[in-house]
């Protein structure tokens, strides 16, 4: 599976690690991965090491991510995200809306 | 036994040349709750089958006139719904029964048969024609949806690209842009209008996805886009309300990246919004003078004041052209999966030595790149060319309230926690306003007050030094430096001063005068700011927008004069 989520066992932070390409394909799956997680005022963390590119679609994604958290008093941090990344990252001034690193 | 079918009563043809074996199918038929029909022959039975609704025919093969195999044949090829044949025959070789099957017959059962097993074949027959029946009506339905919703999409289509439409492209207004849609709807859109200078406002935006979705929220942007130009709305507004309107429309997950950019032709001055763009490039002398990244938030995500978006300026020279795409472009791909890229991009334009051509060579070369793959994104590519002289086909109406000019002054004084908690210059901005419509300045006035206000406090109140600002990484701590002294500072305050007065022989003048705290300041003279510099672009272009600026007192206090004429 090209969407994993861990949660840590006090249940204050959750991550999300995304392999390979992070576009509308992975829609349904991103989705699920943190549907029923509940992390009150924590942090929800997107490790994204693993992923070799990312479209408008996921940056789409990554909005209902922060929705989500938001509802729990939770925040989210982007982390591990290679260069190329970071510049549409960047280019969309993710950097007002998520926390990066 | 007819429970599992339809409850209409079904229609039999017997065809037998035999009218005893005609009477027992019938008595048989009949007692099971069948209709029938008898006939004698194939040609009969051809003609009774185009006549009548049969639902099932049991056939003979050995008859006069037509035998059964022509006429299982007839049947067949001249039917477009399911009509089970069974054919009755009292011959055993397997050929002759194989060739039943052969000329088109579902079925068969050998003479004699028993009663219960042609019933059973019977039913089987009818239910499997039931089923036939069913995916038929269901192919049909879905034939008839398909037709409608392709006759609304292009109804639909036609009322869109009504609404967006609005093409201001030409070899006399210098915009020119190309766009290919991947599919019916564009998610892409460019809009532009002529403005109150004369120039053009023109926006490009990008919804993410494409299809029905993404047009849709083209819909409200383009209203608020025209009405706010032909409104002289500070365009900053118009993003405010665009975006407020695309934060209620859309779902979290979609927004439109966009850039908006506005010609003042009065003051040769191009002011870009770029939120989410790639980096929009002004193109000089076969170079790249400047490049306008995206500094702001796209549109539809978080809601924001007109104050937040950050308006990047750069005079213009006759013959720079501007060049903005949507990622498509940059994101285009070819067949083994490759990426088109900046790099690239960069390349053209690099190796490009007729601006004319600059285009049409990029949209070639991006072509050329993607030959024969699928196109995976909307690619939209525009290019404005600042001309000395231009024409528009269409006359804009500015829906522009007039109020007679008149002389006023007004003040304002703002201590540090007034500084310190919001931003006060749209505030300024919208009092002016109220009292004196600035019907042709507005745009160059918010400019020239923003960067007055904003010397004051950065190196007047907060005693910040701009040479910090001369490295990229400098510029990031000076920032972050500027947060800390504002909530540290104790003391300190900023007065402007505004002061209208009417010409005699018409028109008027502006007086802005921004004082602070502070101790002065040195103001790098405006013809010693080179390029390169990050700092001191403000007080260059506070010179070229008015007509005369001043530092007073010790340094403490500008004045800049902002001069308008009467239109003629």
């Amino acid at each position: 599976m090209s969407v994993s989520i861990n949660t840590t066992d006090d249940n204050r932070s959750a991550t999300i690690r995304i392999n390979g390409r992070f576009d509308f394909s992975l829609h349904n799956d991103f989705r699920k991965s943190y549907k029923n997680v509940n992390i009150s005022g924590g942090e929800y963390v997107v490790d994204l090491g693993n992923t070799d590119y990312l479209d408008s679609s996921a940056l789409g994604m990554l909005l209902l991510l922060k929705e989500h958290a938001e509802s729990q008093s939770s925040s989210v941090r982007l982390i591990n995200f290679s260069e190329d990344i970071k510049e549409i990252l960047t280019i969309a001034s993710f950097d007002k809306l998520f926390s990066f690193g | 036994m007819m429970s599992v079918l339809d409850e209409s009563t079904k229609t039999v043809l017997i065809v037998d040349d035999d009218s005893t074996n005609r009477m027992v199918l019938h008595a048989l038929l009949a007692e099971s709750g069948f209709n029938t029909i008898e006939v004698e022959n194939g040609e009969l039975a051809v003609a009774a089958v185009e006549e009548n609704d049969i639902d099932i025919v049991l056939l003979d093969v050995m008859m006069p006139v037509m035998d059964g195999y022509d006429a299982a044949k007839i049947i067949k090829s001249r039917q477009t719904r399911f009509i089970p044949i069974i054919f009755l025959t009292a011959m055993t070789d397997d050929a002759a029964l194989a060739r039943c099957i052969e000329a088109g017959g579902d079925d068969f059962l050998t003479k004699p048969y028993k009663h219960i097993i042609l019933s059973s074949k019977i039913d089987s027959m009818l239910r499997i024609s039931s089923l036939y029946k069913n995916i038929e009506d269901k192919n049909k339905a879905i034939e008839e949806s398909n037709f409608l919703m392709q006759q609304e999409m292009n109804v639909s289509k036609k009322l869109f690209d009504k609404i967006i439409s609005n093409d201001m492209r030409g070899e006399k207004t210098g915009l020119n842009y190309s766009m290919s849609p991947m599919s019916m709807f564009n998610g892409d859109i460019i809009l532009a209008e002529k403005n109150q200078t004369k120039g053009l406002n023109f926006l490009i935006g990008d919804f993410t996805g494409h299809g029905l979705s993404a047009a849709i929220g083209a819909i409200p942007v383009t209203d608020v886009f025209h009405s706010m130009t032909q409104k002289c709305f500070e365009f900053t507004d118009m993003l405010v309300e665009a975006n407020e309107k695309l934060m209620d429309l859309l779902p979290t997950q979609m927004f439109m990246a966009a850039a908006l950019v506005s010609i003042d032709r009065s003051n040769n001055i191009i002011s870009v919004v770029n939120s989410g763009l790639p980096d929009i490039y002004l193109y000089r002398n076969n170079k790249i003078v400047r490049t306008f990244k995206s500094k702001n938030i796209p549109l539809g995500i978080s809601r924001l004041t007109s104050a937040q978006f950050e308006v990047e300026m750069e005079t213009l020279q006759y013959g720079d052209r501007l060049y903005a795409a949507t990622d498509g472009v940059m994101e285009a791909t070819n067949e083994t999966g490759a990426m088109y890229g900046l790099e690239r991009l960069l390349d053209v334009f690099e190796k490009n030595t007729q601006s004319a051509v600059l285009f049409d060579s990029i949209l070639e070369n991006v072509a050329e790149f993607c030959a024969g793959a699928k196109q995976t994104d909307d690619i939209t590519l525009l290019e404005y060319c600042h001309l000395e002289k231009v024409e528009y086909k269409r006359d804009v109406e500015y829906l522009n309230e007039h109020r007679e000019p008149s002389d006023w002054s007004m003040q304002f004084t703002l201590d540090i926690k007034s500084l310190r908690q919001f931003d006060v210059l749209p505030y300024i901005m919208q009092s002016v306003n109220q009292l004196q419509p600035l019907e042709y300045g507005r745009t160059s006035i918010h400019t020239v007050l923003t960067e007055m206000f904003a010397n004051a406090l950065d190196h007047g109140v907060l005693k910040l030094d701009s040479s910090m600002k001369a490295t990229p990484q400098g510029y990031m701590d000076y920032y972050n430096e500027k947060q800390s002294r504002l909530e540290s500072m104790q003391e300190g305050h900023i007065q402007v001063t505004l002061q209208h007065e009417l010409h005699q022989h018409g028109g008027g003048r502006l007086s802005m005068y921004v004082t602070d705290s502070g101790e002065g300041y040195s103001h790098t003279p405006a013809n010693q700011v080179t390029k390169n510099q990050y700092s001191g672009r403000g007080l260059k272009l506070i010179s070229s927008l008015c007509t005369e600026m001043k530092v007073l007192g010790k340094g403490n206090s500008v004045v800049a004069y902002y001069d308008w004429e009467d239109e003629a």
